[in-house]
């Protein structure tokens, strides 16, 4: 359907009005702080990094430049795949049929882009709140296993409740049950029909109600008594805006709207409710003593399970390090003494040397909130210890330090996941544990976006392999957590990584270890015959490169140079058999680095080349020759 | 949160946790323990935690394959070690019995035995499905992580397997060599058969025995087809209940009656299907459903249809639910119900033909008794007989709408209303109503509506009247030469219309117009014009009476004149009454000079309003009204009195009467003076005196001789003792009423019939030769087989005299050397 520019024009003339008289919330609105500015510009750039933290900063992700411009808009039209994906998953949206939408798509610099923002229109994709959402409606009728702590009845239903989330959702509720927090069964006044009741209960239970639904049937008459029954109740249980809530709106867009608002408010709710009492009751105790803790049942925060992390120790850490650097020869060893990046903590070292008594942290919780993790659904569901009825709170023990555990409730009770680098990977492992898939997609996304160090754009600069000074992840850890995990992105992402620094790593003899590992994964996967890393890595590789060229719209100098690097891959070659790399290694990159600061232009043979493309083309051939001679040392296929 | 932090460094994850190597005998150790408790039901002290952790980090440090191989080993050696044992201790010798003969034991022995088998087996293959949904909850990382990589079935679904060798397909121990699983199957079959002859099993336990065999599966790759269900139940099952079902068949046949075994069969696919859903599988149902209808039906329902209770029987004796199951089951295996349908058809055409056969009868029965009555009455013998085909007519027809009315009930009611049975029935009647035994049909019908509507609707509501009318079209329907019909009914018609016998015009009317909406507009063409001929003519009759009453003074002795005017072509005038020896050149009869001289008023009125138009007139059709004074002779009571009486004459009557007029009374003529006088046709002359001087109640003239037959010497006297009861008389013409044809009649009409029907063809071929330019033969014939298809059948001889006799004519000519017959049109 072609719709005619006058109506369109008119389309938009009516919006305006209606956001100017406050009906319609404005999906676009100007943002002209400066943390929106910095976003917008990483925008244009394609700096995953940047985007990222100005997101966890909270900028509106969908706000607009003075220009008009949103960030997406900006990502699409400059074409950077990566940045419009991490958009896309924070929630900015694009739609079909509404003018930034549409503006958007119209935009995205090539086909690929323009089916990503396809595949998360909003008909498609959904509010991020609501995978919680219907997590916390779903508690409402779910048989087993049981969460339930308190029942309302009414004159002919009951109905199964959560004590917190009655609390988190009802500032009544929150009253009454911090008076009284043992209360297991409430009444209400017959006057109310049940149907109000349910009404209200879903509201509260984040479930998408309608008037419409819950009257459908009805006579006009009954259809009072609910209503007023709606009314009475919203007003004592103290969640006036419910009845608003509930009133249908015709306009699709008001709905959504509506919608969102109020699952930020929940989520709000939630995310007050759960850091007043869950994490301020958070209990630290030595870990001997753990087992003597007790946490009656009946407790003020209504929680019916423990969490318990254990601190690592550092000495433990540092001498377990230890002493499987001399015991084992490395498996999955980093901190091998040939390699430069510092891993670990390293803060903690000196002073742990006193022996202080490990600590274990008690985290209360509610299972009703755990089901989100398979883990905890199967462990529940099942009849193991854990799934028990007794008279003290179970205490379960998890894999993992107390800021990881920490991470994921406050996932669990409000999809909120922002932590830094440095819990990645162990967060990463722990979702992965506890099949918490969403979780494990947004460890990796941190990783990738902020562990890239640069943007690409620096790395195009880098063309010539100039490292950075500092290495903010350990590539090797990264790719092995995601072979474990098996997180295809972060694959991606490692294999990225180490192409855009390949002369950095192609001769340490870890990253010939890592290729190792790789085949062996191929063998036992039986899937191809090829080397997936090194695959990955040759493509990136051809990416770093070939963006040079085209940049510089010189495609023919490639079909000049194969001459001269066939003859200078010889020469490659010969000294290769000659000196062998490790050598090698330790010669050329101080000398480039040397040679650079003297301006002139050298490969990484250190020879010197006719220009900066020349440079390029030849360090391309000698970068792939390298990764043949590694595989042919390690008698691998490829 | 974040952003404040700056250059953030990625650590490693923390090597106390999973970094380092794990000792798996011990881990397993642990676990294995842990399943044994699981096995043991004492589940409820360990910690998931605990467990899914150590398998947790064994997946994670790359030794899946080895622990996946070690539960493995761990189930089977459980399976084999403990659960065999307690499976064996249930193979009482009861269960084995009857694995080898079924005698020895009685068949509660035998079914408590099963059951305890079943139960012991149910209640092995319960506990390995709990305690392996309890260890695959252990293992889910091995299986989400392990077995998806490396494409291995779920732990579950291996232990299933494990269950499956180990425990199903396990030796018995007796010599036979069966397996667990044979004689799983036996037991259940057993079961089954006690259920089919009336015992009482549990239901719930077969079914919970045959959910596991659902949930098993013969290979490793969990293919649908191959459940053990399907693969060792299943099949046995369906043959078993093959065999049974056809040893059932056999007996029923032998033992009851059609109804009866209609019944049980139908009471016995319900209970399969009703099997399917509560004690086996109900995607069973179908196949079941298919070996039941096989055996019981598909291979019987012939012999079923045939029995001597069987459809006929069913339909002589209005069984209609008996036949409603029967039209039941065969629609189940035959969505065609041929077997049914050439039942149905075959007593159809059979009774059909009976009544076709009892009409044949009724008309000639009385001709031998009328040859009987002898020489002396030459007259009505024939038109006795000719009553008596009448009513064998009418018979006729009433006895086919009451077979149409049978067949009808029996369709709605039995059968559904299903529309192939519909067609069926239609095709069956067609057969019989135009079977060449019998090429009455058309006449009759005619004749059955001539009937009511000169009597049979006098006093019936329009409802009723209507339903007469739709009869005799549904009749109609069924006839093929709707050529022949028309003729008849247009015969008919002119008679009754003629002779004003028809009782409503409305209801003709009607009638026309229910045939133009089944047979089309041209087959109503000429009777409507019929119609309007009888109305113009009623115009042109007033309109002459007004113009001779402005002619000027009043006559008292005028006569008066009622009119119609037929046209020649649309009226078969040449069938009415007069024989047509002499047809073209029919002679005038000479009219009294009064008379004359009104006929010739009136065609000179005629050929004012319409030139160019010529008058026949039909006196033997005529009627009149003529006022006849008789003078004073003693009556019975002795009083003297004039007697005026109405008389209603044929017109060669009149003109007969008014030759007497000019008499004394005493004289005579002779037949062949009024012959010469009136030239009226010999015939017609003798019936008309017949009527006149003969017949008891109208003998206005004396004849001597006095016999029954007029003679050419006969003499005639005015009759002056003339008496009747009523003032008005009417004096009928032997034989005018419609009956039915004597066979020369017949041999005529159908004679006729073949010459307009030769037209139709002839203009036909013209039609589709204009058209096409060239055909060949065979095509040509087709053609116009088709095309002539509403009105009659005609036969293929004719159609090829027809094409040869237009070849003559030249409107065709043969196209030369061509391989096929074939012909061109010759503008």
């Amino acid at each position: 359907m072609v719709v005619m520019k006058h109506e369109i024009e008119a389309a938009l003339a009516q919006e305006a009005q209606a956001i100017s008289s406050g009906t319609l919330k404005e999906d676009n609105p100007l943002d002209t702080s400066d943390n929106f500015r910095t976003f917008c510009e990483a925008c244009r750039r394609g700096d995953q990094k940047v985007c990222q933290e100005m997101i966890f900063a909270g900028v509106n992700i969908n706000a607009r430049d003075r220009f008009d411009y949103t960030p997406l808009i900006l990502a699409s039209l400059c074409g950077h795949f990566d940045v419009i994906r991490l958009l896309l998953e924070h929630g900015a949206l694009c739609e079909r049929d509404t003018f930034q939408g549409e503006r958007c798509l119209y935009n995205a610099l090539n086909d690929r882009i323009r089916n990503l923002l396809l595949s998360y229109d909003y008909a498609k994709s959904t509010n991020p709140l609501q995978p919680l959402a219907a997590h916390i409606t779903s508690l409402l009728s779910r048989p087993m296993p049981k969460t339930t702590d308190i029942t309302i009845t009414t004159y002919d239903e009951t109905f199964h409740l959560h004590k917190f989330i009655l609390a988190a959702r009802s500032p009544y509720f929150a009253k009454k049950l911090a008076v009284a927090p043992t209360t297991a069964s409430w009444k209400l006044p017959h006057n109310i029909p049940s149907a109000s009741l349910s009404v209200a209960l879903q509201y509260l239970y984040f479930a998408e109600v309608s008037l419409r639904s819950a009257t459908y049937g009805l006579s006009d008459d009954e259809e009072l008594v609910v209503l007023n029954g709606i009314e009475k109740i919203s007003r004592q249980l103290e969640i006036e805006r419910m009845f608003e809530t509930v009133t249908e709106v015709s306009d699709r867009r008001l709905m959504r709207q509506q919608r969102t608002d109020e699952l930020d408010r929940g989520r709000d709710q939630l995310d007050a409710w759960f850091r007043d009492n869950v994490l301020r009751n958070k209990a630290v105790v030595d870990t001997d003593k753990v087992e003597n803790l007790q946490w009656d049942r009946e407790n003020s925060i209504f929680a019916d399970i423990l969490l318990r992390a254990d601190d690592a120790d550092p000495c433990d850490l540092d001498q377990t390090d230890t002493a499987i650097k001399s015991s084992t020869p490395p498996v999955r060893n980093t901190l091998g003494p040939l390699n430069a990046i510092p891993v670990g903590p390293t803060k903690s070292r000196s002073p742990s040397r006193h022996r202080a008594p490990r600590k274990s942290t008690l985290y209360p919780a509610h299972r009703a909130m755990l089901l989100r993790s398979e883990y905890f659904l199967t462990m529940f569901s099942s009849s193991f210890r854990e799934a028990q009825e007794t008279s003290h709170l179970q205490i379960v023990k998890l894999d993992c330090s107390p800021v990881v555990l920490e991470t994921i409730l406050s996932f669990l009770y409000t999809e909120k996941a922002d932590f830094g680098l440095d819990i990645a990977i162990d967060v990463l492992f722990a979702a992965d544990q506890l099949f918490i898939e969403k979780l494990k997609q947004r460890a990796a996304l941190i990783i990738s976006s902020l562990g890239n160090g640069a943007s690409p754009q620096v790395q195009f600069d880098n063309s010539r392999g100039e490292t950075d000074a500092e290495e903010t992840v350990d590539i090797y850890e990264v790719i092995r957590a995601a072979w474990d995990t098996r997180v295809q992105r972060l694959e991606e992402f490692g294999a990225r990584y180490i192409a855009y620094r390949l002369e950095h790593y192609v001769d340490e003899p870890e990253f010939a270890e890592l290729v190792q590992e790789s085949a062996k994964r191929v063998t036992a996967r039986q899937e191809t015959d090829t080397v997936e890393l090194v695959d990955d890595i040759r493509y990136y590789l051809s990416e770093r490169f070939r963006l040079r060229f085209e940049d510089s719209g010189l495609d023919e100098l490639m079909d000049e140079t194969p001459r001269d690097i066939s003859e200078i891959g010889d020469q490659d070659a010969e000294v290769h058999e000659a000196d062998g790399y490790a050598h090698e290694a330790d010669g050329y990159v101080p000398d480039i680095e040397t040679q650079l600061a003297a301006g002139a232009i050298r490969t990484l043979d250190g020879e010197i080349a006719g220009d900066e493309f020349n440079q390029d083309a030849i360090n391309y051939q000698i970068l792939l020759g390298k990764i043949e001679d590694l595989l042919d040392n390690l008698k691998l296929d490829a | 949160m974040i952003a404040g932090r700056g250059r953030q460094r990625i650590r490693p994850p923390r090597r106390g946790l999973h970094g380092d190597e794990v000792d798996f005998e011990n881990t397993w150790g642990i676990i294995a323990s842990a399943f044994r408790e699981i096995h043991t039901k004492n589940a409820s002290r360990l910690s998931y935690e605990e467990l899914y952790r150590h398998a947790y980090r064994i997946v994670l440090k790359k030794k899946g394959e080895e622990l996946y191989a070690r539960v493995r080993q761990f189930e089977h050696e459980w399976l084999s070690n403990e659960v065999r044992g307690s499976v064996q201790a249930l193979f009482s010798p009861n269960v084995l019995a009857n694995t080898q003969s079924l005698g020895g034991t009685t068949a509660n022995e035998r079914r408590v035995a099963g059951e305890k088998f079943l139960k012991g087996l149910k209640q092995a293959w319960g506990d390995h499905q709990v305690c392996m949904s309890m260890l695959a909850d252990v293992l889910m990382y091995m299986d989400r992580v392990y077995c998806q990589d490396n494409r291995r079935p779920s732990i579950y679904t291996a232990a299933m397997m494990l269950f499956r060798d180990d425990i199903l397909k396990t030796p018995t121990s007796d010599a036979e060599g069966r397996v667990v699983l044979g004689l799983l199957t036996h037991v259940i079959l057993d079961q089954i058969q006690m259920e089919r002859d009336g015992d009482v099993i549990d239901k719930h336990l077969i079914k919970s025995c045959v959910y596991m065999l659902e949930g098993l599966h013969d290979d490793d790759k969990e293919s649908e087809e191959l459940r053990l269900y399907n693969v060792s139940f299943e099949r046995e099952y369906l043959d078993t209940s093959r065999e049974f079902y056809h040893q059932e068949a056999e007996l029923l046949l032998r033992d009851s009656d059609a109804g009866a075994y209609c019944r049980h069969a139908r009471r016995r696919i319900y209970e399969e299907e009703e099997r399917c859903k509560s004690t086996l599988l109900e995607s069973t149902s179908p196949r079941i459903q298919k070996v039941v209808e096989d055996e019981l039906i598909k291979h019987r329902i012939h012999e079923l249809v045939e029995m001597e209770s069987g459809v006929r029987f069913m339909i002589d004796n209005e069984r209609l639910d008996e036949l409603n199951l029967i039209y039941d089951l065969n629609n189940r295996v035959d969505g065609n119900k041929s077997e049914l349908t050439r039942a149905i058809q075959k007593r159809i055409v059979d009774m059909g033909t009976d009544a076709n056969k009892a009409a044949i009868a009724a008309s000639q029965s009385t001709a031998p008794a009328a040859d009987a009555g002898g020489e002396k009455g030459k007259g009505p013998a024939p038109e006795r007989n000719s009553n008596q085909q009448t009513v064998a007519a009418i018979k006729w027809v009433e006895d086919v709408l009451q077979l149409k009315d049978k067949f009808d009930k029996v369709w709605r009611e039995s059968f559904n209303s299903d529309n192939l049975l519909q067609t069926a029935l239609t095709r069956s009647f067609a057969d019989f109503i135009n079977s060449s035994a019998f090429p009455r049909s058309s006449e009759y019908i005619s004749l059955f509506i001539d009937e009511n509507m000169k009597k049979g609707i006098k006093g019936k509501t329009e409802m009723e009247i209507d339903n007469v009318l739709e009869k005799a079209i549904i009749l109609l329907r069924y006839v093929q030469d709707k050529d022949l019909f028309e003729r008849y009914y247009k015969k008919h018609l002119c008679r009754r219309l003629l002779m004003n016998k028809s009782i409503s015009n409305e209801v003709e009317k009607q009638m026309i117009s229910k045939m133009k909406i089944e047979l089309g507009n041209n087959f109503t063409l000429k009777l409507e014009a019929m119609f309007k001929d009888m109305t113009i003519s009623e115009e042109l009759t007033s309109g002459f009476k007004h113009h001779v009453e402005g002619l000027g003074e009043k006559d008292p002795r005028r006569i008066e004149l009622a009119i119609n005017v037929l046209t020649s072509m649309t009226w078969p005038l040449e069938t009415m009454g007069s024989s047509d020896d002499d047809g073209g050149k029919r002679p005038k009869c000479n009219f009294p000079i009064a008379i004359d001289r009104i006929r010739r008023g009136f065609e000179k009125y005629y050929n004012q309003k319409h030139s160019g138009r010529q008058l026949t007139w039909l006196a033997n059709m005529g009627s009149a009204d003529i006022k006849a004074l008789f003078s004073k002779i003693p009556q019975k009571d002795g009083t003297f009195k004039e007697r005026r009486h109405e008389l209603n004459v044929s017109t060669y009557g009149m003109i007969i009467l008014l030759l007497f007029n000019e008499l004394p009374a005493t004289q005579h003529l002779t037949f062949e003076e009024i012959q010469a006088q009136t030239n009226i046709p010999v015939n017609d002359l003798i019936r008309n005196l017949q009527s006149l001087a003969v017949a008891p109640k109208t003998r206005i003239l004396l004849k001597e001789p006095m016999s029954k037959d007029v003679r050419p010497t006969d003499r005639f006297f005015f009759n002056e003792g003339f008496n009747a009861k009523f003032v008005k008389i009417k004096v009928g013409v032997v034989s005018s009423g419609n009956k039915v044809e004597s066979d020369r009649e017949r041999r005529e009409t159908e004679k006729k019939n073949d010459d307009s029907r030769g037209f139709c063809i002839e203009a036909a071929v013209v039609r589709i030769m204009k058209q096409r330019k060239e055909l060949a033969h065979q095509q040509l014939v087709m053609e116009t087989l088709s095309q002539l298809a509403g009105q009659f059948k005609p036969e293929v001889n004719m159609i090829k005299k027809r094409i040869e006799s237009l070849i003559e004519r030249e409107y065709l000519e043969r196209i030369e050397g061509v391989t096929i017959d074939s012909y061109r049109y010759l503008a």
